[in-house]
């Protein structure tokens, strides 16, 4: 039994702070905060560069040759200083499932691009009527000759407006309900027939509406077999839900510590009144829970094992609780935003408070990750009634 | 990192849960109910050498740790073995710690039971978790650190979770091991060995409690389907299996930062009483109220689960006042007095 962080994770961590030290920018941390694009180019091939956007993969296949908490100690250190980093982490999930299973002109076809941070892709799965239930998917897939015509509407398509392809879920078999009868292609997103329109949202990001109309997409493009987007959809989900969430509520926590620890102008810390601390002592309990939680997905993976949803859900569920109950403590001044010069800790309070909620949304709602856990875990019955009407 | 426990910890693990689940049955923690201690079980653990496993070899014990010693409350903890464990466990150590030979020697042989009086107030203003069955406790007095015996006249307080409690008057003193600030430090380490033992209890109870929980909503139906697919049975079971796992990280972690020194070894030992606690106290109540009526009944196991979870936390501390300690250790001192301040 070893706790001690391991001395390769400091290794890369002080790598990633020298390359955001050189490359994520106040230029380009001020166009993320404005945008909430959550992607640039330039920081994208300069990752690229470093084999650090497909970080676990050989160094052959342009990766790194990383395990699992080096990857995401990567991003973290990007995210902490302000730089975007939903554009390639969004763009592995899908990567990793046309490297499992994809065929090899497909995957020699992008592969190398996604490696080099040339390729973006982001993912259509969720549409107007279907969120935690995923495969209540309409959009359909018709094959004609050698190719397929899509037509239907996906739903918070983040980064949709700047991708090179999405990875969507259609419906092949006309007649089928719910997983089955499903097939992943892999849209290029400059096919006539794709219309954007943006969606802004309360926690600065911005994303999408897409319409597919008659949208012609060669087979070259499908993802695995027809009618079996479910298994490539599993694989993609469970990348998803097992990620370790190198915890956003370790990183709240650490902003409100200094907060409380530095004095005002009256020379007063509020780390010494006691609503203070007792809040504080029991926030630093969740974070190191949250840290622990994901670090053991860490080290199952690389043992090989499969670590379940257990840190994807108490991670984003103290964020969210957290982020609200920090506003409390620090006071009005907490909802000052990063725009006004009055902002406390850069507006940080602020700013995860708008966008903290959606953590426990996407990436697999709370409630799918805690049916999964009581069904896997604790062989309870499944609580989601399966489809079986259109 | 390694989180895996080593084959030899493997082996100490599946040793005591054999043990307890064997001899810590149901029919035997009711019988062993109010007082809350079973003599025979108490003999059956001194006899695999428990009380000896995290002393020296040089003093006659295994030479092994505190994370051991973990292993065997979790298991303890399980199936709520009705024995003093976290208390006993830890003056053990201080008797080794000080090298108090005969005292080490009666209590590792079963001979005593020597235990912890973990409040700094005076003794006779304490309630002791292990009173009522002790023949000795080690104490904290003012500035020494003393073993005093069993006062001629002891009477158990019955009580919600069937603890052996009880108060010490006129408890006479046997020896002292130490004085001054060696005295109070290493005071503080048993009150942190307990903190995490006590953790290691709650967690293991935490587990049983779940499982219990959840093998009856896996086969009790209502309204035409098992009540483990009604997602407000089976949710909070999940989250306090999420939150089950992580207490049991944070004792690892605490233990680990004991036996390699580590400076947030402290606090640790604090978080993880803190969440063990309320997490155990959370899972045996949900787990007992989707038993409906039945969880309440005196027949159902999961009823000693929730009497329990809420005894072996609080006998120790209010969770609150942790809390307050925890900020101590954490964050430094108050520098301030803030107690009335309106920012």
């Amino acid at each position: 039994m070893d706790f001690a962080e391991p001395e390769n994770w400091s290794a890369i961590r002080a790598e990633a702070e020298a390359f955001v030290a050189e490359h994520v920018t106040d230029d380009m941390i001020r166009e993320e905060l404005a945008t909430g694009d959550g992607v640039s180019r330039p920081l994208l091939r300069a990752l690229g560069q470093r084999g650090w956007i497909a970080a676990t993969w050989p160094v052959a296949e342009g990766g790194a040759g990383l395990d699992g908490f080096e990857a995401s100690i990567i991003a973290a250190t990007i995210r902490l200083a302000g730089g975007p980093t939903i554009g390639q982490g969004t763009t592995m999930l899908p990567a990793n499932a046309i490297r499992a299973l994809a065929s090899e002109p497909l995957k020699q076809r992008i592969l190398p691009s996604v490696a080099a941070g040339e390729t973006l892709i982001c993912l259509g799965y969720t549409e107007p009527e279907g969120g935690s239930d995923v495969f209540a998917c309409r959009t359909k897939a018709v094959a004609d000759g050698d190719s397929w015509v899509i037509n239907g509407q996906k739903m918070f398509t983040t980064f949709a407006h700047l991708a090179d392809f999405c990875f969507l879920l259609t419906r092949t078999d006309p007649e089928s309900h719910g997983p089955r009868g499903l097939t992943m292609f892999l849209v290029p997103m400059d096919t006539p027939g794709i219309e954007r329109q943006a969606v802004r949202t309360m926690g600065y990001e911005r994303t999408n509406i897409v319409f597919y109309k008659d949208v012609r997409v060669s087979d070259f493009y499908r993802v695995g077999d027809v009618n079996d987007g479910l298994r490539v959809m599993r694989v993609a989900l469970e990348a998803e839900q097992n990620i370790a969430p190198a915890s956003k509520t370790t990183q709240l926590f650490n902003t409100a510590l200094a907060w409380a620890q530095t004095p005002d102008r009256s020379g007063r810390r509020m780390i010494d009144s006691p609503a203070v601390r007792e809040r504080l002592a029991r926030f630093a309990i969740d974070a190191e829970v949250a840290e622990l939680l994901g670090h053991r997905v860490a080290f199952i993976e690389q043992i090989g094992g499969k670590p379940g949803p257990h840190a994807a859900l108490f991670g984003p569920e103290s964020y969210v609780a957290w982020a609200a109950a920090v506003i409390d403590m620090v006071g009005p001044a907490a909802m000052i935003a990063w725009s006004d010069d009055e902002a406390v800790s850069g507006g940080s309070f602020e700013y995860h408070f708008r966008s903290a909620v959606a953590s426990t949304i996407y990436g697999g709602s709370s409630e799918v990750l805690r049916s999964l856990i009581a069904e896997q875990r604790l062989g309870l019955p499944r609580s989601r009634p399966r489809t079986t009407q259109a | 990192m390694n989180l895996d426990l080593s084959a030899e910890q493997m082996a100490v693990r599946e040793l005591f849960a054999d043990l307890f689940a064997n001899e810590s049955t149901p029919e035997r923690i009711r019988a062993a109910e109010p007082l809350g201690y079973d003599p025979a079980l108490w003999a059956q653990l001194i006899g695999t050498g428990a009380l000896g496993i995290a002393v020296p070899e040089g003093l006659g014990g295994a030479g092994a740790g505190l994370l051991e010693l973990v292993l065997l409350a979790e298991e303890a903890g399980r199936r709520l073995a009705s024995i003093p464990i976290a208390e006993v466990l830890a003056s053990v150590r201080l008797l080794a710690e000080f090298e108090a030979r005969d005292l080490l020697e009666e209590s590792m042989s079963g001979a005593k039971l020597v235990s912890l009086a973990t409040g700094t107030a005076s003794l006779a203003d304490q309630i002791l978790a292990d009173g009522a069955v002790a023949d000795y406790v080690i104490a904290l007095d003012g500035e020494r650190l003393v073993v005093l015996a069993r006062p001629a006249v002891v009477r158990h307080l019955t009580n919600a979770g069937s603890l052996p409690m009880a108060r010490w008057h006129d408890a006479t003193e046997v020896t002292e091991l130490a004085v001054g600030s060696r005295a109070r430090q290493s005071f503080d380490v048993a009150c942190d060995e307990v903190r995490i033992l006590r953790s290691a209890l709650l967690v293991g109870l935490s587990f049983e409690a779940i499982e219990i929980g959840a093998a009856y909503a896996r086969v009790r139906r209502a309204f035409g389907l098992p009540i483990g697919g009604y997602q407000a049975v089976a949710h909070p079971l999940a989250d306090a299996i999420v939150a089950t796992d992580g207490a049991q990280l944070l004792t690892w972690k605490a233990c680990w930062a004991a036996a390699s020194r580590h400076a947030t070894a402290p606090s640790l030992a604090s978080m993880a009483f803190i969440f063990a606690g309320q997490t155990a106290c959370f899972a045996a109540q949900h787990s007992l109220h989707i038993h409906g009526g039945y969880g309440f009944m005196a027949e159902y196991d999961i009823q000693l689960y929730f009497r329990r979870s809420k005894a072996w936390q609080t006998i120790f501390a209010d969770p609150q006042l942790e809390l307050h300690g925890l900020a101590d250790r954490r964050f430094g001192p108050v520098l301030a007095d803030m107690a009335g301040d309106v920012s």
